[in-house]
């Protein structure tokens, strides 16, 4: 059952999603008490967001690499936990060759286990935050409120895990989408979706999204049109490259300017396909069946057509390129990347003048909100907001990252007396050993790679 | 894993106390210097591959490439105890290229593998919440560069009426000679008297 209403308590996540279960369980492993914390939001499941993103998309397994999971320290690694869960050695010889992806079925049982276990829910306040205000008397805290403006409590520390903003359509299609006669034909890879067979589709972009989408609509038995802006991606098997992930990279990277990093990011960031044997294999077929095109331009309008849409294509030069009778349209284009979408940093940004540059919010180099961070209270933010700071900052691994430094920062401005290390190694391995006996019910999901 | 150079050291002399500490009984044991000598040349030879070779050819270190870094460091290990010779007769074989003797050395050389690769699979990440993602460094569980640390673009712009007062004046190298200390040029070329 969530708590009530106002609460106090030392950390503060604003989010529901697994950005909270990482700040929680990572606090929890440190020595935080669960009343000491408190989680808003009004999901009770912080995995259902993710869940419901990757059924729409036929998501089954994870981009991420072995010790990119839910349970607070790196050992053991979710190959690990799947090898002894299944009383298998294929995951660990997968792993030795960096060849396993955790499946979502497995991961969202992982996630689900750690945030039952550790009381997750119970720390949970059923509402959203509406806005924050820095308090510095009788010592320095933050006070929220939700959206209506009512009083729901008070943190020495808060963090930010909003998670993504809303879907992103190129602005053809959003328009198009105005149009209720349009509207059910054009749709994001992450919405629910079923393709006919015998149909003919347009899929926007060539990042994780919109591949799994080439594959989903293939094996409908429908034709595929490949939209691409730029010409073919990068291959790269996460979105950000490995060494990023650690403080080799990490240093490296934060040792820039923000103009650097954002430059950067840019770089790497600009859509990269991964290329694993299952949709390899049929997007071959495919191409070999006249079922799979791909053509290099934009969507300049969209109107009804025979088969459904009528979409016409121009280049980066605007030059026509001629119009196209398809069934439908699905844009792998993502989420929009503005925090200015998020209403309560757009709140927060009017009011403590929140610096904004070149549409991302400029956080400190340690993800603190500048103007509202203090060493001794902080505030800071993870996910997609702090992608400018952490480069994988918006993938279970970043988020990782992020939380535990941000729990690091409480524990000493708290001066915690934090668990033993016996204690926990034997929080992390009840932890593990519960999470082993939930994958063994879990159906072993298919590598790709 | 994607090691620093210190993360590749401090790693190295944390996964070689379990090993150090084995080594040390055995030789107090049996009498047997050359144990404890063994794991002291691992250690050294390590410290030399991790400064100088590892980083300059490694920077992702996938899991399979531990095997086969540890079956070349044993090669190298072996050459080195052929060479150094540590430890009383009956502990290696030094004037052969194999003999039973060796056995001890490379039982030792494949236990201390173990052991290490066990440290850091399993204890490490205990030891330190940060590891991994510190590049196998112990840090303090925190950020790269700490605010005050952070690198900001400098930019001289100043504004078009601002001017240097007077303070700043006074403390500049930049001074206005007087008039009436004002001497003859360093040239060659002088008025001829009237």
């Amino acid at each position: 059952m969530p708590t009530a209403a106002p609460r106090d308590s030392v950390i503060a996540v604003i989010g529901d999603g697994f950005g909270s279960l990482l700040v929680y369980a990572t606090a929890i492993y440190l020595g935080f008490t669960s009343d000491q914390i408190a989680i808003y939001g009004t999901s009770d499941d912080p995995v259902s967001t993710y869940a419901s993103f990757a059924h729409n998309l036929g998501q089954t397994v994870l981009r991420s690499e072995s010790e990119s999971h839910f349970l607070p320290a790196d050992w053991p690694t979710f190959a690990q936990l799947d090898a002894w869960s299944r009383h298998s050695f294929a995951p660990l010889f997968r792993s030795i060759k960096r060849r396993y992806n955790p499946g979502v079925a497995e991961i969202l049982a992982e996630a689900t286990t750690v945030q039952r276990r550790l009381g997750w829910n119970g720390s949970r306040v059923n509402t959203r935050i509406g806005w924050m205000q820095r308090e510095m008397s009788p010592q320095p805290h933050l006070v929220l409120y939700d959206e209506d403006a009512n009083l729901v409590g008070r943190a020495r520390h808060v963090m930010l895990a909003l998670g993504h903003g809303p879907l992103n359509f190129p602005p053809a299609l959003a328009r198009a989408r105005e149009d209720a006669a349009l509207a059910p034909r054009i749709v994001q890879a992450y919405e629910p979706k079923a393709y006919a067979p015998g149909g003919r589709y347009i899929v926007v972009g060539a990042g994780i999204a919109s591949v799994n989408e080439w594959a989903n609509a293939l094996d409908a038995g429908g034709q595929v049109i490949s939209l691409l802006r730029n010409p073919v991606p990068d291959e790269q098997d996460l979105n950000t490259p490995r060494c990023l992930f650690e403080a080799l990279g990490i240093d490296i990277f934060q040792g820039m300017s923000f103009d650097a990093r954002i430059a950067f990011l840019g770089k790497i960031l600009k859509g990269t396909a991964p290329r694993r044997r299952g949709w390899v294999d049929r997007i071959q077929a495919a191409r070999a069946d006249g079922r799979f095109e791909e053509y290099t331009g934009e969507i300049d309008s969209v109107t009804e057509g025979p088969l459904g849409l009528r979409v016409h294509l121009t280049n980066a030069k605007k030059e026509d390129l001629g119009a196209v009778d398809v069934t439908g349209i699905v844009c792998g284009t993502g989420f929009n990347k503005s925090p200015l979408t998020l209403p309560l940093i757009r709140r927060l940004v009017e009011h403590y003048q929140l610096p904004v540059d070149g549409g991302r919010l400029k956080l400190r180099i340690n993800c603190g909100l500048p103007g509202l961070d203090m060493d001794e209270s902080r505030v800071c933010a993870m996910g997609l907001l702090a992608n400018n700071v952490i480069p994988h900052g918006d993938t279970i691994a970043g988020l990782k990252y992020v939380g535990r430094r941000f729990v690091s920062d409480c524990a000493r401005a708290e001066d915690l007396d934090g668990r033993s290390f016996f204690d926990r190694v034997r929080l992390q391995l009840s932890l593990a050993s519960d999470t082993a006996r939930v994958i063994r019910t879990v159906r072993r999901t298919e590598q790709f790679s | 894993m994607c090691p620093t150079v210190m993360g590749r050291l401090e790693t190295r002399v944390a996964t070689l106390v379990l090993p150090a500490i084995l080594a040390m009984v055995l030789s107090l044991l049996g009498g047997e210097p050359g144990w404890i000598v063994t794991i002291g040349i691992f250690l050294l030879m390590g410290v030399a591959l991790d400064t100088t070779l590892y980083p300059r050819i490694i920077k992702w270190q996938p899991p399979w490439l531990t095997f086969v870094l540890a079956v070349g460091e044993f090669a190298l290990l072996f050459a080195l105890l052929k060479v150094l010779k540590p430890g009383h007769l009956g502990y290696g074989a030094p004037h052969v290229i194999y003999a039973a003797a060796d056995l001890k050395p490379i039982a030792l050389y494949w236990i201390s593998w173990s052991l290490a690769v066990t440290t850091r699979i399993v204890i490490l990440p205990f030891v330190s919440l940060s590891w991994i993602e510190d590049g196998g460094e112990f840090r303090v569980t925190g950020w790269s560069v700490s605010p005050p640390m952070e690198f900001v673009p400098l930019i001289a712009a100043p504004s078009d009426d601002a001017a240097p007062g007077a303070l700043l004046r006074e403390f500049s190298a930049v001074h206005t000679i007087p008039q009436s200390a004002a001497k003859e040029a360093l040239t060659s070329v002088h008025r001829r008297p009237a």
